[in-house]
């Protein structure tokens, strides 16, 4: 274990009933980072929160909490506070009684209670509706009552479980950065559950993508999106045109793959494990690398021949989308100049190339 | 998590469930004990003897009563079910968000009332001198004898289940997404057409259960049987009551009770496979 | 919510007839209310119309009456003491409910809302003759063990609703924040369910007032006023029972109304502002 690790989890698997929420879990949290838990609904994410939390017993392996297995430590006996996706205020209390709850069940003392929490709603800016009933307060005061109240104790780790979901667009923005630097200027570890893409990649220093109760991958926002290690991560991401067939020669630091679209190569530098003839395996590229031309450029590259069936404006960017010639959907994502040159008519017959450092490959699982 | 039960998680489960145990479950499992015991010289003895089963259900009179009582209860329950319907689909359809929710609470308001006073009330309108002989004699009929006879009692019995029987059928009728209606209206089924082929079958769970619990309250009450029936024709209630008065006959009287709690069982349990037919649950 | 689209495929004819029939189901209803309520003021001994003239004589009566007096604070005293026990009893069955998922819950929970649904002849002989073996009939205290029996499913029904309406999220929160199970029950369950908990306290009380059948079969001695009321009724029928009747529903009804605004009251509290882009 390294020494700046707060929490680990060593085997840890959850099981309700006949169904496996968690499998086999194996992952460290450092201390003071931002990380985020990833994944669509039902993957295990927010079981993992939970499990951390306390409010669902591991039914194998141990959670460390600074070195120290937590699995027998009731809820209650963690300093472990939570946001809520329902945020789980007290509806019955006043802001600034929401705030001192925790302060209250560790028995503090009425004035430094109510000086504690003052300070936490200036921090969050909300010390004007100290007296107010949470009913009377907008969703974005709400956030921040429920964040105060979870931090007014100064744990050492807070645990986030979507608590953005129920807010507008406008607003989610506004909020990811006030999380992000409440973070910073603490230094207090953040663990957020998310299915949000956005979210986990605007906020995090590292994002674990689940899918199925397991973990697909960990890893920077950068690397997770450069070098998607999973077909499922790449197809989570969606932002990977993918290309599955079988490898037909691994020579000269080239990569060989025979796919339905045709025959692609890849470089080998950045293999994910030993990869032999034969094997069944998918090439990625980023749909902002892959590149259109009306024909075949010269230079080591890969380059296909597509058939444009669709076009899509948002903002700044175009996506085009086109079919290879087995019918494999493929986009392209440019900006307006980039496709200043080309003829982009449906049913136009173009080309679309990468250099071959552009492409990973990802093991069939 | 902690699903294992705590001292903390017994300590609001077990009182009611002690409580029930006692003085609910106990008391009926004595019934049937109690239906196998014996009555020597006006002192009941515990025993297990037949006798008692074989003497009520070799009585007319017993027969009589079961007969009487199931016909009252299930023309009661029936007769309330068809006049409480439009009623009940008046309020859910026809009345405004305030108007229903009005209605709603003037039906809860007769639970909070004593029925046995109610009942009593009864009797100054259909006595012989009674409000509805004075105002048809104005008209130069009358009077009759409108008290203790079996329409009395079913009188009695409606004041017992309408309004519970309206709130149960208002309940599954106001839950009827409207656009069936709509839905039904647009496929050129007419009004009253409408109301048998799309909301009865689609209300018909909390339907059935309202005609089961008119039937389960006319089925055991005894105030009306006796105070606007006159006791006459002798129901299963009035018969328990007898019986108790009589001689200590309680071993009977709980032979009575539990044939009683049988036909209920019977009774709900045939009434909720129907209400539920044909629904996944 | 009178739906416009709808209007155009309705008769007024059918409308306004059904409205009429709403009417004439609450005349039916009301009628015996309504009655008991003027007859307790009317002269005559044998009520009927037309009217004699306003007298309070029967109220006097009762009044004046030293055993409809021990009836009053019997039923008060009965009222009270099971309104509280079933109460607690009901907080308990309706929060294990709520909590809990364990093997037989269906059997606890029909345990726990049967009783009403068993006709009150079989119910008081069955506790008669029970309560009777066990030496406790005849007594107060036999009517309220009857009572809570039949008042502790109200209770648990009323508080369950409560509870569904709570945030299942609510009692994790606190303990999260470090309040231990039973912290989290008087910080958190009790000061949420607190409208309920008291408005089936004032139901559960005017339903004992009401409850006279089991009342007359269990206790002895001491009557409670419901079943004073039945001995007026086996003995000579008399205008006096309009007056107690009258008496009872004036008080359940207070007790109800009193219900009824703390279940409805916080809810229909402030409604939450919009996101203001602050």
């Amino acid at each position: 274990m390294k020494n700046n690790t707060l929490v680990s989890f060593e085997g840890v698997v959850k099981r309700f009933g006949d169904f496996l929420a968690v499998q086999r879990m194996d992952f460290e949290i450092a201390k003071g980072e931002f990380l985020a838990i990833m994944g669509s609904s039902g993957c295990g994410k927010t079981t993992t929160l939970r499990m951390l939390a306390g409010l669902e017993a591991p039914s194998e392996g141990v959670i460390r909490l600074s070195g120290k297995p937590i699995n027998d430590l009731p809820t209650w006996s963690r300093d472990t506070p939570m946001v809520w996706q329902s945020l789980a205020l007290f509806p019955f209390l006043n802001v600034i009684e929401n705030v001192e709850f925790a302060l209250k069940m560790r028995g503090i003392g009425k004035t430094e209670r109510r000086r504690r929490a003052e300070q936490w709603l200036d921090r969050m800016q909300i010390t004007e509706f100290a007296s107010r009933n949470i009913s009377q307060l907008s969703g974005g005061q709400r956030q921040r009552v429920a964040l105060a109240r979870s931090l007014v104790v100064e744990p050492e780790i807070l645990l986030l479980d979507e608590p953005l979901s129920a807010l507008d667009a406008a607003l989610k923005v506004r909020m990811q950065s006030v999380l992000k630097n409440l973070q910073r200027e603490t230094g207090i570890t953040f663990v957020y559950v998310t299915h949000s893409q956005s979210e986990a990649f605007s906020m995090a220093d590292r994002v674990v993508i689940m899918s199925r109760g397991k973990i697909e991958q960990i890893g920077t926002p950068q690397e997770i999106y450069r070098t998607p290690r999973t077909r499922f991560v790449a197809g989570f991401l969606g932002s990977s045109n993918m290309f599955t067939g079988k490898v037909t020669g691994i020579d000269g630091g080239v990569v060989t793959l025979d796919t339905p679209s045709g025959a692609l190569r890849l470089g080998a530098t950045d293999l994910p494990g030993p990869v032999a003839v034969g094997q069944t395996a998918t090439l990625t590229v980023l749909d902002t690398k892959t590149h259109l031309a009306t024909r075949a450029p010269a230079g080591n590259v890969n380059a296909l021949p597509v058939r444009m069936i669709g076009e899509e404006f948002i903002g700044a960017t175009a996506t085009i989308y086109l079919e290879a010639s087995d019918g494999h959907e493929i986009r392209v994502q440019k900006s307006h100049e980039d496709l200043a040159n080309l003829p982009l008519q449906i049913g136009q017959e173009l080309v679309a190339h990468w250099p071959l450092e552009d492409g990973h490959l990802v093991m069939e699982a | 998590m902690r699903r294992s039960l705590t001292l903390y998680g017994l300590t609001f489960s077990l009182p009611l469930l002690i409580w029930q145990l006692l003085f609910f479950v106990f008391p009926l499992v004595f019934l049937v004990a109690l239906s196998f015991w014996t009555v020597k010289n006006f002192r009941m003895q515990a025993d297990l003897d037949t006798v008692n089963w074989a003497t009520m259900y070799g009585r007319s009179v017993f027969w009589q009563a079961y007969g009487t009582t199931l016909a009252m209860a299930s023309a009661a329950s029936v007769l309330v079910s068809i006049l409480a319907f439009p009623c009940s689909y008046a309020i859910a359809f026809k009345l405004s968000e305030t108007a229903r929710r009005w209605a709603i609470f003037l039906m809860v308001i007769p639970f909070f009332t004593s029925y046995l006073v109610r009942v009593y009330s009864w009797q100054i309108f259909l006595s012989d001198a009674g409000i509805i002989n004075v105002m048809l004699g104005w008209i130069g009929l009358g009077p009759f004898g409108l008290l203790n006879t079996v329409g009395a009692t079913i009188v009695g019995y409606l004041t017992l289940t309408y309004p519970l029987v309206v709130l149960l059928q208002l309940f599954s009728l106001v839950f009827i997404d409207r656009t069936l209606i709509e839905a039904a209206h647009n496929l050129r089924c007419g009004r009253l057409r409408t109301v048998f082929a799309v909301i009865i079958p689609s209300a018909r769970v909390g339907l059935v259960i309202a005609a089961l619990f008119a039937f389960i309250l006319s089925f055991g009450d005894f105030v009306s049987p006796i105070y606007l029936g006159g006791g006459d024709p002798t129901t299963l209630s009035i018969l328990i009551t007898d019986t108790t008065k009589s001689g200590q006959q309680w071993p009977r009287a709980a032979v009575i009770a539990l044939t009683m709690i049988a036909t209920l069982l019977f009774v709900a349990f045939v009434a909720v496979r129907f209400a539920y037919k044909g629904r996944s649950k | 919510m009178s739906d416009s689209s709808a209007n155009m495929n309705r008769s007024r004819l059918v409308d306004l007839s059904l409205k009429i029939y709403i009417i004439l189901g609450f005349a039916f209803v009301f009628a015996p209310i309504a009655a008991s309520f003027v007859f307790s003021f009317n002269s005559d001994r044998f009520p009927s119309i037309p009217l004699g003239h306003f007298s309070l004589e029967w109220y006097e009566a009762v009044a004046s009456d030293p055993f409809a007096w021990q009836g009053l604070r019997n039923t008060l005293f009965v009222g009270v003491i099971v309104g509280i026990v079933s109460t607690g009893l009901g907080f308990g069955a309706a929060y294990t409910d709520f909590r809990y998922r364990f093997f037989g819950k269906q059997i606890y929970l029909a345990l726990a809302l049967l009783p009403p649904t068993i006709p009150v002849v079989i119910l008081g002989l069955a506790m008669l003759a029970y309560l009777s073996r066990i030496n406790l009939s005849g007594n107060s205290l036999s009517v309220i063990i009857a009572h809570v029996v039949i008042c502790a499913p109200f209770a648990m029904a009323i508080i369950r609703l409560r509870l569904s309406q709570m945030d299942p999220d609510l009692e994790a929160a606190a303990w999260n924040l470090g309040a231990s199970e039973w912290a989290a029950m008087r910080h958190v369950i009790i000061p949420f369910t607190k409208p309920a908990i008291l408005g089936a306290l004032f139901i559960t009380m005017a339903v004992s007032f009401d409850e006279f059948a089991i009342a007359w079969f269990v206790s002895g001695l001491n009557e409670t006023l419901p079943v004073k009321v039945l001995g007026f009724l086996q003995g000579q029928v008399s205008p006096r029972i309009n007056a107690i009747g009258t008496f009872v529903f004036v008080t359940s009804m207070t007790l109800v109304i009193l219900a009824q605004i703390l279940l409805t009251g916080r809810s229909a509290k402030v409604r939450p502002v919009a996101d203001e882009q602050e």
